[in-house]
């Protein structure tokens, strides 16, 4: 067909024949796309530069149009784990109290609480001026509801509900929870994210809560599109209505391509940043950089019921063989804080303790007294494409150096985790994302018979600290158990701990309001954009 | 020829059935539990059991695939263990994004092809022959996602006269749409292109040797209509059987040029539904690719009795 228009365009006696095909060629596959984009169900995503929420030019109000890494894969906040889906689902719903930047529980949708001397029931005050999205009230029965929804249809977070004996509304605006043993970690098994959210009573009949939602956020919820989601603001929100009119999250998985957007003004807001691109963009003038360690750890868990790992003198040698200093430049760009604990600096249960420095020579010599031979293997199983992987190739070359072969064992994420349940594995490597109390981050990966102890450590000292301070409800004299429990999990090496990732956010210069947090929430309620 | 048709569709059910098997029997036998995926180390035993009953897989094999393919006649191919949505309704919804892409990419990739092909054909071993052969090569051989990048780089970010990445309806919006395309089509479409333009040069040169072209010539036949009428016309049948292929292609999704320019295509879903084990989803979007290649596959050999009358299905269907 292209022949036809470039050669001869007006030759007259040109083949009609050909001519007539090659016309119905371009005409059937213009058609085709025609009929097909016809039946187009969305609006898809506005076009750049033509909508109002285009960077630099949005008065008061407006769209803030914010890159997120990937497509959520639900809007069930209670059936969702996806960190995409929370990015839009923090902006939608409320929980009964939620976590400072500091990682200290706040009120929420409770405005106060209370606990009996017994320690076993605590009595929830809820705020009296809250309206879910459809205009009705919010009461203590939605509360029942939606605990009970989690617990009762065995949903993602139904964990956190395993000391909660009973959950009854005492008035139309008291909520009592009835405990099976002291949990002063119950803050944070209602609040630390919005997989607890409040939804109205009923709305697992009256709605498809995949694709629609009826919070008491401050934005709601638009109709979900393969290519992003719009949230508006929601006027009566308790806290006040938020100062944009909407956000629009668009779904964009190639790092490159959401800095160029947020480059070109096509996007005001993104957190899909590659880390080598971190240092370029410290200086850059176009670009506003948000930087903070987040609560997510990596580490590196050694089998210990397998030989030599067993021995705790072999687990320190790697320890001390390690050099954390290059493996975060290898895997994060340099953007993390080296961390021997598990939680960071800042939050307010971390406790400085760093025993181990890269120390060949006290590796080598701690090998010889567990009797671990040179050239010991060492299979370190990681999940494919991910830091995991960079950590475990820096670590390869570090522990060459003492004499261990490492071998580097990269699974999609569904084997690994099937191996990691088996105990199938030397070491592994991974992250923890998301805890904000010591029991999260500590019990279940540590006490003997955690569910999450898959690394098979056994100490009866930490079992008694872990589970004394699950029940205690002073919080220093909790902070003190934990303190006491981290140090020894470190000197037995039953987790060693990388570091903490920073959280990487950019957006335009001028955008106001906006808040880089450790446990990685995206709250756009009092954003501003820029003038 | 109606009977060829229907006969060709009879074999294409036939087919179908046996990807529907093999598709099936390849999800279960990779390692990996999907519902272990979808709920995260956290979750309880009670609920991972939960999920599993809900989703059928403490079913016996082969009452899940009589299920699947059952329901899947009907229009049904289940729902997604990791959004919880109809797969059809998913599948559905990336439609329109994938098949601008592909439309628009096979257009790009003719728009290269036939001219340089054509070209080079007409001189071959001369320096447009030399160019034409190596640029078709420097367009296989360039990666994707790096063209890609570079275009975003470029006429996103420098130049600024495309978005740089994302999807519009062309309903909602027809200008946008096509402004969106532009990019996602041309890195898309050099590579299939590529492999066209030397098709498209060998079957050009063949065509060019035959004895009625050189009879058409003798007879002082004018040299574009003998281009026209005789040479492009013969060479058009590879060109539509490779095409045919590129096309389907490009319809089962560009996976990395869907990733690079956000767009929202099918490619994009099937590869997330192979990382999370989303087995309906997979087993849907496979089923629909299978589809796909079938039905370009027939329309192509129609094609072929309308470009070249010595090809009949007439006698095939007795």
């Amino acid at each position: 067909m292209t022949r036809v228009m470039t050669v001869t365009p007006r030759n007259r006696r040109f083949p009609t024949i050909l001519r007539f095909r090659a016309w119905r060629w371009g005409a059937a596959v213009l058609a085709a796309s025609l009929a097909l984009a016809a039946c187009d169900t969305g609006e898809g995503v506005d076009v750049d530069g033509d909508e109002e929420g285009t960077a630099g030019d949005a008065p008061e109000g407006g769209t803030l149009i914010a890159a997120i890494g990937g497509e959520p894969d639900q809007f069930d906040p209670h059936v969702t784990t996806a960190h995409v889906s929370f990015q839009v689902l923090e902006n939608v719903y409320d929980t009964l109290v939620a976590p400072d930047a500091e990682g200290e529980y706040q009120p929420s949708l409770a405005r106060d609480w209370s606990t009996s001397d017994d320690e076993l029931t605590w009595t929830f005050e809820l705020r009296d001026d809250v309206t879910f999205h459809d205009g009705s009230d919010l009461t203590a029965d939605d509360v029942v509801y939606s605990y009970n929804r989690i617990i009762e249809d065995e949903l993602a977070n139904a964990y956190k509900f395993s000391e909660v004996d009973d959950i009854e509304a005492v008035a139309e605006h008291t909520v009592e929870i009835t405990l099976n043993q002291p949990t002063p970690a119950l803050l944070d098994n209602l609040g630390s994210h919005k997989g607890l959210a409040i939804i109205p009573e009923g709305a697992d009949e009256d709605l498809d809560l995949v694709t629609e939602a009826v919070g008491t956020g401050p934005f709601e919820l638009g109709s979900p599109e393969a290519s992003g989601v719009t949230i508006t603001a929601y006027e009566n929100h308790w806290n006040g209505s938020p100062t944009l009119d909407a956000v629009e999250f668009r779904y964009i998985s190639e790092a490159t391509t959401a800095l160029t957007s947020l480059r070109a003004g096509d996007i005001h807001w993104t957190d899909n940043i590659a880390p080598q691109a971190v240092e370029d963009l410290q200086g850059d003038e176009e670009v506003e950089l948000g930087m903070s360690p987040s609560v997510d750890y990596w580490y590196l868990a050694l089998n210990q019921e397998r030989e030599p790992w067993d021995e705790v003198e072999a687990r320190q040698a790697i320890a001390y063989g390690i050099d954390r200093e290059q493996i975060v430049e290898a895997a994060q760009f340099g953007a993390a804080t080296i961390n021997q604990t598990a939680i960071p600096e800042h939050n307010l249960w971390h406790h400085e303790y760093a025993p181990y420095e890269h120390n060949p020579d006290e590796a080598a010599s701690l090998l010889e007294s567990a009797g671990v031979d040179e050239g010991q293997q060492l299979d370190v199983m990681v999940v494919q494409e991910t830091e995991g992987v960079q950590i475990a190739q820096a670590l390869e070359s570090q522990l060459a150096d003492i004499g261990i072969e490492v071998t580097i064992e990269q699974e999609p994420e569904s084997t690994w985790l099937d191996r990691q349940s088996e105990g199938d594995f030397d070491a592994f490597m991974w992250s923890w994302v998301g805890n904000l109390d010591p029991f999260g981050f500590y019990h279940a990966q540590h006490v003997c018979d955690g569910g999450l102890n898959f690394q098979g450590y056994c100490n009866p000292d930490v079992d008694e600290l872990l589970n004394e301070a699950a029940g205690e409800t002073d919080q220093d004299a909790r902070k003190e158990l934990y303190d006491q429990a981290a140090e020894m999990i470190v000197d037995d090496v039953s987790y060693l701990y990388l570091y903490n990732p920073d959280v990487v956010q950019a957006w335009v210069p001028g955008l106001d309001g906006y808040e880089v947090r450790p446990d990685r929430a995206t709250e756009f309620e009092n954003v501003t954009l820029p003038e | 020829m109606t009977g060829y048709v229907l006969r060709r569709l009879w074999q294409s059910a036939v087919v179908l059935i046996g990807v529907s098997i093999l598709v099936f029997a390849i999800m279960h036998l990779v390692p990996g539990d999907p519902v272990r995926q979808a709920l995260g180390t956290r979750a309880t035993e009670a609920a991972y059991q939960a999920m599993r009953e809900r989703a059928g897989l403490d079913e016996p094999l082969l009452t899940q695939y009589l299920d699947w393919i059952g329901s899947a006649f009907t229009g049904d191919l289940g729902v997604s263990f990791r959004t919880g949505r109809p797969v059809m309704e998913m599948i559905l919804e990336r439609v329109p994004a994938t098949v601008s892409l592909a439309a628009a990419a096979i257009v790009v990739a003719l728009l290269i092809a036939i001219p340089l092909g054509t070209i080079a054909a007409l001189k071959p071993r001369s320096p447009v022959d030399w160019f034409a052969t190596a640029s078709s090569q420097a367009g296989l051989s360039i990666p994707d996602f790096w063209m890609g990048i570079m275009l975003i780089l470029l006429f996103a970010g420098t130049l600024g006269w495309f978005p740089s990445g994302g999807y519009v309806g062309l309903t909602s919006d027809p200008v946008g749409w096509a402004h969106h395309l532009v990019m996602p089509a041309v890195t898309a479409g050099v590579a299939s292109g590529s492999i066209l333009t030397r098709f498209v040069r060998s079957s050009v040169l063949e065509a060019l040797g035959q004895d009625h072209v050189r009879t058409a010539r003798a007879k002082g036949m004018r040299r574009r209509d003998v281009l026209g009428w005789h040479v492009l016309r013969n060479a058009l049948i590879p060109l539509v059987t490779v095409g045919g292929v590129q096309l389907a292609y490009l319809l089962s999704g560009v996976v990395i040029v869907e990733i690079v320019f956000a767009w929202p295509g099918l490619g994009q879903m099937a590869l997330q539904a192979v990382e999370s084990r989303d087995y309906p989803l997979l087993q849907g979007s496979v089923l629909l690719f299978a589809v796909i290649f079938l039905l370009v596959n027939l329309l192509v050999d129609l094609l072929y009795a309308r470009l070249d009358p010595r090809i009949s299905y007439v006698g095939a269907a007795k």
